[in-house]
Order: C-alpha cells, then structure tokens, then sequence
C-alpha cells in the first residue's frame, strides 16, 4: 500500500476513478478518519448521480431523422441561413440575464461579426422612435382602439404574421401602431407603447434574413436605447429610454409573444 | 452507407446528450449536434479510421460550443445565468421531471461554460481525465481543477436553492 498524505483533491479522483489502485486502501482509511471529508465525498457522489439521471433519459430517445440524414447524405430541407440557432439562443440567455448590470449596458453586444443588419435595425429602430414618440397626436396611423386591423394591415405589409404583444405586466399599454419603410426597400412595423406615466416605447418588426444575432444598442449616451433580435426571418428592435433592467424586461416579453405568433 | 457514416451515426445519441448538458435550450442543443455532423462529414479525412469516432466528434462539438461561449464573452459583459431566470427567454418550459433534476439541470447551466463542459464529460459521459484533458485541449492540471471547481460551485448552487425553498417553505 502506498502511503502518501491525502486531500480533497483525491475525493474527486476517486469519484472519477483516477486514484490508482495501490491508493485505494490508504485513501478509505483517510476518509474514514476524516468526517467532512466523507460527507464531502457523499455529496459529490450523490451530485455526479443525480447529473446522471437527470440525462440518461437523452440517450433513449430516438435520433431525430434530421440528425440522422444529415450523416447518411439526404439533404435537410432546411436553407442553410435559417440553421444554427443553438448559439444565439444561449447567447440571448446571457444577454437577457443583463439586466441590473448597473452603468454597462451601451454598446452593440452583436454575436455575428457585428455590424450590418443588426446595426442597421437598431438605428432604423431609434430613428423611428425620436421621430415618432415624440409626437402626441399624430405617434400612430392606427390607433390601439382598432387593434385588429392594425396586425391584419401590417402582418400583410411587413410579411409577417404579426400580434402586438400584451407588456400591460410591464405597465405599458398599447397606443397604436403605424407602417414605415425599412432599408433593402422592405417595409417595417412600429408598435407604440406608453406607460402611465407617459413614457413611452415603440417595438420596431422587420422581416429580415439575415443572420442570426442579438444586442443592445446605443447611439447617444442619454438617448434611447434598443434591444434588439434577428431570428429565422425576422428581426425586432425594442426602443425606448428606460432603464436597463426594465426594457430588458419588457423586451423579453415582447419577443416570446412576438416569437410565439410569428411561428405559430 | 460505409462504415465511417455508420460508427457516427452509433454516436449521435451521445453527441445529444451532451449538447443537452451543455445548453440549457433544446433546440438549441439539437442544433449544436447538427452544426457538429456538419462539420464532421466535411473533414471525414481528420479521423483517423480503427478508431471509435467518438473523442473525435466530442472534439469537434466541444470547440463550436466553446468559441461561441468565447464570442460572447468577448462582445459583452456576458453574465452567468442565476438561478432565478428559470424562464430564460430562449428555454421553452423543459419539462423534467422533480424539482431535484431541475435544479441540479439549473445549477449545471449557471457554471461557467469551461466547468461546465470538464464536469459533463467526465462525471456523465465517464471520460478518463486524460481524455477529457485531451478533447479540451486543456493540460490534465487545468482539467482537473475545472472539475474540482465545478463540482465545488455545483454543490453551493444547490445548497443556495434548498436554502431558498426551505424559506418558501416557512413564508407559506
């Protein structure tokens, strides 16, 4: 039997089966004389357990066929641009789960090579919102009064199928929304908000191609800020001049409505 | 079908659980698989035949995941998921079964993404730390401290989240 003086740090190779063999004995032995090292040892093993279990069902499920033609060479019937949303949506996740980061928060967070379309919205977005929110009588073309013509007309100008999201949670209530023209000679959608306070935000909807990508965006330091997403033919820029956290949040909840209608 | 495309097509089931561990969105994590086969069937030359394809495909989806986690990093003051954005705008209601594989599912996805990967190859797919050490391309040392790390930050994680429900509990 080796003798040799033992740490935590062999609680974990024992766990993962690296203590030798000639170890062994003289590692239970110093588990034994050592309490919290044993419950120590207990919880990790019960930890690595529960990990085990809690994907071992994964292994049982059966192969998605795109998986599966994509190794035997059918083609998937899915356009290329449209694939690889994995990394976006774990990159949403982390962005999303920015808020309260205190004074950062300005600067593009784009996950693509930055620039270009994501850019692009942003500044169409926050263009639209100076020009418009600013206005008390004449902000919308349609007013919230007559919601349901409203996404009829700009789900079949814009191309998307279109529901102005509920943000009453977020204290904002919708006012209106109107058509605007968008780059590439496409056609935006802005949505209007207004709390009771009178702030308001607008949700700017293109459809877009580009790739996938999410940010926030800041032109000037005291003007409005936009959170922004491109998905699978669509993009969406959430604007206004709240802080941080709240137009994080309100823009969370934009895009599961907005997400939840467009690919329903 | 040669046998290449067979032994790889045998490593699938594996590959998903693994992008399941790693990404919290299913999805997502079924698009990481696709973007690993991808890029596997374009280099069929880098695996050297007789062996099991399955360090090498590991390999291959471990970097996509990795220079990802790296891109946002790098673009953003990237914060680490917390416990309570359950509702993370990108995970559709997962539904797991106990609260018990929620949370240690929870407190797996709020790790960093390099303890996170350690962790998973070894303690679930049972990767020799040498192995994992190799597909990560990490020295054996580095490899080693991830995992104890991870497992260490696990532990308080969990802890954290029967404190908070143990709380629950008495406010009811």
């Amino acid at each position: 039997m080796t003798r040799r003086d033992f740490s935590e740090r062999d609680i974990h190779l024992a766990l993962d089966n690296e203590l030798p063999g000639d170890e062994r004995a003289g590692y239970e032995t110093w588990l034994e004389a050592n309490p919290e090292m044993k419950a120590r040892s207990a919880r990790y093993a019960s930890d690595n357990e529960a990990l085990r279990a809690a994907f071992a069902d994964v292994l049982d499920e059966p192969v998605p066929a795109r998986l599966q033609n994509i190794v035997i060479g059918e083609a998937a019937a899915n356009p290329p641009v449209f694939r690889s949303k994995w990394w976006f949506a774990a990159a949403a996740v982390l962005l999303l789960s920015l808020g309260g980061a205190g004074g950062y928060f300005a600067g593009a967070i784009g996950l693509d090579d930055g620039g270009g379309p994501a850019d692009r919205l942003a500044e169409e977005a926050i263009a639209a919102h100076v020009i418009y929110a600013a206005e008390k009588r004449h902000a919308v073309e349609v007013p919230a009064s007559d919601k349901d013509h409203m996404q009829t007309w700009l789900s079949n100008r814009v191309g998307l199928k279109l529901v102005a999201p509920d943000l009453t949670e977020d204290g904002f209530e919708l006012v209106g929304g109107r058509l605007l023209p968008a780059s590439d000679s496409s056609k935006a959608a802005m949505l209007l908000y207004e709390d009771a306070s009178g702030n308001r935000i607008s949700l700017f909807v293109t459809s877009e191609s580009a790739a996938k990508t999410a940010g926030v965006y800041n032109e000037e330091k005291d003007g409005p800020t936009a959170v922004y997403w491109l998905d699978r033919g669509y993009g969406c820029a959430v604007v206004g001049t709240l802080p941080n956290d709240r137009l994080n949040e309100v823009a969370k909840r934009a895009y599961k409505q907005l997400v939840s209608s467009i690919w329903s | 079908m040669d046998g290449k495309k067979a032994a790889i097509l045998g490593e699938i089931p594996r590959l998903r659980r693994y992008a399941r561990a790693l990404l919290r969105d299913r999805d997502a994590a079924e698009d990481l698989v696709q973007d690993c086969l991808e890029r596997a069937l374009t280099r069929l030359d880098n695996w050297q035949t007789g062996e099991s394809p399955r360090r090498w495909l590991f390999t291959i989806m471990h970097h996509l995941f990795i220079d990802q986690m790296r891109k946002v990093d790098r673009r953003g003051e990237a914060a680490m998921l917390s416990l309570d954005t359950d509702e993370a705008l990108a995970a559709p209601a997962e539904q797991l079964e106990t609260v018990a594989s929620r949370e240690i599912v929870n407190a797996l996805h709020a790790i960093s993404p390099e303890r996170r990967a350690a962790l998973v190859m070894v303690a679930i797919e049972g990767f020799s730390y040498a192995e994992a050490a190799n597909m990560l391309g990490v020295p054996a040392g580095t490899l080693m401290s991830r995992i104890s790390r991870g497992r260490e930050e696990l532990r308080g994680l969990l802890e954290d989240s029967a404190r908070r429900r143990t709380l629950r509990v008495v406010e009811k």
